[in-house]
């Protein structure tokens, strides 16, 4: 894995991304704006299936129509952090926000595919239930905890510091976390 | 009172604790995610993408609690941020880029936009002008921490 992380860092996009002074944060906002423009539908679907929202709504009319957009912003979130992720690949090997984040990412996917069944593609159902079935309760609570710890771990990344010893690309003063200085004033 | 006098700045409790300025920022990414993900969601509406069932009217009523508690979200936790180092947030480029984003964006929003949704005679450029200002804002968030003063 570490061999492979350093292999991915080393080819040429990388090094072009991991150098560039614009292209980087550039990628870094277009990751922000799929957390902002998209991460929010994520948000709603949950808040409308734990009852604390739009009541007034079905369930349906919100999942329904917001699956194709959604999945628009994980392509577009997963291409951006593949792209940021592989431009520092050996470093983030060693960070340990990083690997929870990714076992967060995998969670996501297999809790999709655990409530696809009874829950996603099953709104017809939960519309007609004079409750919201405990079921989407429990996928709604379990999806809100996992963004929610996946926006923890993508900010704690940039907080641990690269160990400088072990790796091999050469880390820009930008990479120093910004809030260390501010806690040192 | 006499520190001030003395020309010290007082101490900002918030830069006591490592852990409280990255809590700050994914407080600050949670407000976003609600007040821009539901501007966008009727943006896109707008555009005719996404909820085509529903009016962007009816979209924009229905999410409006949420798109203001989203914004007061962001713009509480921003303002913490923005004082744990002062000096350093005015003077940076990408920071002054922002808040005029934010100003266009919340002035935007709450005028021309609401208007044109409320009357339901929002064009296509209502659309895109309210994500380009909205991404402009997330996009100097970012560029911050990159064009350090």
């Amino acid at each position: 894995m570490l061999e492979f992380a350093q292999w991915v860092q080393f080819t040429g996009l990388f090094t072009y991304l991991r150098s560039s002074a614009f292209t980087y944060p550039i990628i870094l906002s277009l990751h922000m704006c799929g957390i902002g423009m998209f991460g929010g539908m994520i948000l709603l679907g949950d808040f409308r299936m734990l009852g604390i929202s739009m009541r007034n709504r079905s369930i349906s009319d919100l999942i329904d129509q917001l699956r194709v957009p959604k999945r628009w912003g994980a392509l577009l979130m997963i291409t951006c952090g593949i792209l940021l992720a592989g431009s520092k690949a050996e470093e983030y090997y060693y960070n340990a926000f990083f690997r929870v984040k990714m076992i967060l990412l995998l969670c996501v996917f297999v809790h999709g595919w655990i409530f696809r069944k009874s829950v996603y593609e099953n709104t017809k159902a939960l519309d007609a239930a004079p409750q919201v079935p405990a079921i989407a309760k429990v996928a709604a609570a379990t999806s809100l905890l996992l963004w929610t710890g996946l926006v923890i771990c993508g900010r704690g990344i940039g907080y641990i510091e690269p160990p400088l010893d072990k790796i091999h690309a050469e880390v820009r003063p930008m990479d120093v976390p910004r809030a260390v200085g501010a806690v040192e004033r | 009172m006499l520190l001030l006098q003395a020309g010290a700045p007082p101490a900002n409790p918030l830069n006591d604790a490592a852990w409280l300025f990255p809590a700050l920022e994914c407080w600050h990414i949670l407000g976003f995610a609600v007040s821009i993900g539901t501007i966008a969601i009727v943006d896109f509406r707008i555009l005719g993408y996404g909820m085509v069932r529903d009016t962007a009217q009816s979209l924009a009523k229905d999410f409006a609690p949420w798109t203001l508690f989203g914004i007061v979200s962001m713009l509480l936790s921003g303002a913490l941020m923005f004082a744990t180092d002062p000096d350093m947030y005015y003077l940076n480029h990408p920071f002054q880029g922002k808040m005029t984003c934010l100003t266009l964006a919340l002035l935007f929003h709450y005028t021309l936009r609401r208007k044109a949704i409320a009357a339901g005679t929002a064009t296509a450029a209502i659309g895109i002008i309210s994500l380009l200002l909205w991404a402009g804002v997330l996009a100097g968030g970012i560029f911050i921490g990159f064009f350090a003063t």
